[in-house]
């Protein structure tokens, strides 16, 4: 009987072509902007790494001014970004599975190719823990090993684009890139990244795409490599040098930690507390212990990755498809009544009113899923328009999850619109029209 | 076959009340043609539909093949439509849309029958009504007795014990009506009850038995002549009130 509904809906929607676009139109429109917007919050919102993110931890030491908080309005919370000192004293523990302290910097390229003109480029300094905790995807080559991280080894891990644009998109590993004063061998090259959000670094840019080159982070001293990010203080002890800014209290690298277990944990956390008691012996940390292992989702969710307004925008948009929905309602009610001579000759045939008000609601259904084809094939070129205005990439997309999302948004609010029509003509009277017609 | 006993039905506005039907007494038997005559507002189509089941009715019970169909529900009442009542309609009710095949197939469908027998369901009964070679044709590219010969076949195709006809010749010129009418005879002859309402005396005349309704009353006349229009008066001798006698 469905095929047969089918059948006949689509009899119904090639006899008024005009009535039927228009309907189909109205749910496009409105599933195209629940799905662009539905989308856009779903991928911001989406954890990027659901089976591990609860072990990947970002790390906090409360070593703010001691008269005053960090955050005045919540007093609770430790600064966002550690000291350099800190950074690496802390990210020298064997506890974590995984460990990296990091930020991001920008370097120039002198290519090999005399005709390729130098460039600058976004370099993350990190050790090599970074790799494993954010699972970033290797095309070639590996992380670097642990004497790079300790003895400064020069080498580097670009991305997919970079090593296009240097060396033509071949196995580069092996070569060499001048970034800086300092020339680097290529140990690994990235598969094409990007993560909607840059979840490893929300304080700067988190819509950003992920930085072009990985360095070692004992570089950064050595090459003097200031972060192009947020920098906190509350001393005022930067000073004029580099030097300078690494011995003072100024909070500017972000470390991370994976943490596989409560052990683990719990030994970390003594670690950390015992490091800041330590330091509170050379008259630092004035304030009492209150050292973070943060679950990274906490850490976004307080950072505000997914903004209220993308939320607000959900509901609107929700609104939006609800009220092209209802809009339809007159329509079909319309197109159902008119019909009602021929629903009245199917129930002197046999037809239940059941049977009327099903075959009506597979029409509403079948409105609804040409209206969300036409709503997912606008979605698509509207997701690219923002992404291309505002992430300065394509990375907002469809997947399986939205389009069945999507689809799903469609015949809803085929549903809504035709519910009330559907019921009404399967209970109109046969006899009346049967005579008339 | 058809039993009505004491059927009254009446329609109410706010301002007045209708009587369409009063103490309405009507036996059909099983195999018989039986015409149904009447002035306009006597109350021949409310018979139909209640007849029918299209229409619901105050008091009084009506049983069908000898079930009391007053109080089935609405899925019920419309499976006894599917398979046991035949329609005809004075000007055709076919679907536009669909053509000669799919307009028979209509019934079948909602008795959920494999395709197979509906495919063969629905040739015999266009053979049956000389229709076979117009398979894909849509109405509109029929006569006007093309059309109602599908809607004939559409009637016969579920093989109902009742066919109720209404002015099954009303919009056809006197050979098409003629052709229609012995279609009907046919089928009757091929032990199927009909029950047709006419306002033609010829029509009538082919029954063999005409019923003749006045103010929602039946008059009948269980008559070996025929009779050439109705008149009261004049067959006021051979009334029988049903329920009266």
């Amino acid at each position: 009987m469905l095929l047969y509904n089918l059948r006949l809906s689509w009899t119904s929607l090639r006899r008024n072509p005009a009535l039927s676009l228009l309907t189909v139109t109205a749910i496009g429109l409105g599933i195209a902007v629940a799905s662009s917007f539905t989308t856009i919050y779903y991928l911001m919102a989406a954890d990027p790494l659901p089976h591990k993110s609860d072990t990947v931890r970002y790390v906090r030491l409360d070593g703010w001014d001691p008269d005053r908080s960090f955050s005045s309005d919540h007093p609770g919370r430790p600064p966002e970004q550690l000291t350099y000192r800190d950074a690496v004293a802390i990210a020298a523990s064997d506890i974590p599975t995984h460990t990296t302290p990091t930020f991001h910097g920008d370097l120039f390229v002198y290519p090999e190719d005399p005709n390729l003109r130098p460039f600058e480029l976004a370099v993350r300094l990190c050790q090599r823990g970074f790799f494993p905790i954010f699972e970033v995807p290797f095309a070639y080559g590996a992380p670097w090993d642990a004497r790079a991280d300790a003895a400064t080894e020069r080498v580097v891990v670009i991305d997919h684009d970079t090593n296009q644009r240097l060396f033509g998109g071949e196995d580069s590993v092996g070569r060499h890139i001048k970034l800086g004063t300092g020339v680097f061998t290529v140990v690994g090259v990235l598969e094409p990244w990007r993560p909607v959000v840059k979840f490893f670094d929300t304080l700067n840019d988190d819509t950003g795409p992920p930085e072009a080159a990985y360095i070692p982070f004992m570089h950064a001293r050595e090459m003097q490599i200031a972060t192009d990010g947020n920098i906190q203080g509350w001393k005022g002890d930067s000073g004029e040098t580099y030097e300078d800014l690494v011995a003072s209290e100024t909070t500017w690298i972000q470390v991370w930690a994976q943490i596989d277990n409560a052990d683990q944990e719990a030994r970390y956390q003594a670690f950390l507390d015992g490091y800041t008691d330590g330091q509170r012996k050379l008259s630092r940390f004035g304030r009492p212990n209150n050292n973070w292992i943060q679950p990274m989702r906490e850490w976004h969710v307080e950072q505000g990755v997914v903004p209220p307004e993308a939320r607000s925008m959900v509901i609107i948009s929700l609104l939006f498809l609800a009220v092209c929905s209802i809009n339809l309602i007159g329509l079909l009610l319309g197109k159902f009544l008119a019909r009602a001579p021929e629903v009245g000759v199917r129930r002197a045939l046999g037809a239940s009113r059941r049977a009327i008000f099903l075959q009506h609601i597979v029409e509403c259904q079948l409105l609804g899923a040409l209206g969300g084809l036409l709503g997912l094939a606008l979605s698509v070129g509207s997701l690219r328009v923002i992404s291309d205005m505002f992430l300065d990439d394509t990375v907002l997309f469809l997947d399986a999850n939205m389009i069945a999302t999507g689809i799903a948004l469609a015949l809803a609010s085929g549903l809504i619109a035709g519910v009330y029509p559907a019921w009404r003509v399967c209970t109109v009277a046969p006899a009346i029209h049967l005579k008339a017609q | 076959m058809l039993s009505m006993r004491n059927i009254t039905k009446i329609y109410r506005t706010s301002l007045i009340e209708t009587h369409a039907l009063s103490n309405f007494q009507f036996e059909v038997e099983a195999g018989e043609f039986v015409s149904v005559m009447g002035p306009s507002g006597s109350g021949k189509t409310t018979f139909l539909n209640i007849a029918g089941l299209l229409d619901t009715f105050d008091e009084g019970i009506y049983e069908l093949g000898g079930e009391d169909v007053s109080t089935l529900s609405d899925a019920a009442m419309s499976r006894v439509r599917n398979e046991k009542i035949g329609f005809i309609f004075q000007s055709f009710n076919l679907i536009p849309d669909l053509d000669v095949f799919d307009n028979v197939d209509v019934p079948l469908r909602y008795r959920g029958m494999p395709r197979k027998q509906r495919k063969s369901a629905i040739e015999r009964a266009l053979d049956t009504v000389g229709l076979s070679a117009r398979l894909r044709h849509y109405p509109a590219q029929l006569s006007g007795g093309q059309q109602q010969r599908v809607a004939v076949a559409r009637a016969l195709v579920g093989q109902p014990g009742l066919i109720l006809a209404d002015e099954p010749t009303g919009n056809l010129d006197s050979a098409m009506a003629r052709e229609i009418i012995d279609l009907l005879e046919q089928i009757n002859d091929a032990g199927t009850t009909v029950v047709m309402v006419t306002h033609d005396q010829e029509m009538a005349n082919r029954a063999a038995r005409q019923i003749f309704l006045l103010d929602g009353r039946v008059i009948d006349i269980r008559n070996e002549e025929a009779k050439p229009l109705f008149d009261p008066r004049r067959i006021s001798p051979q009334i029988t009130a049903p329920g009266m006698a």
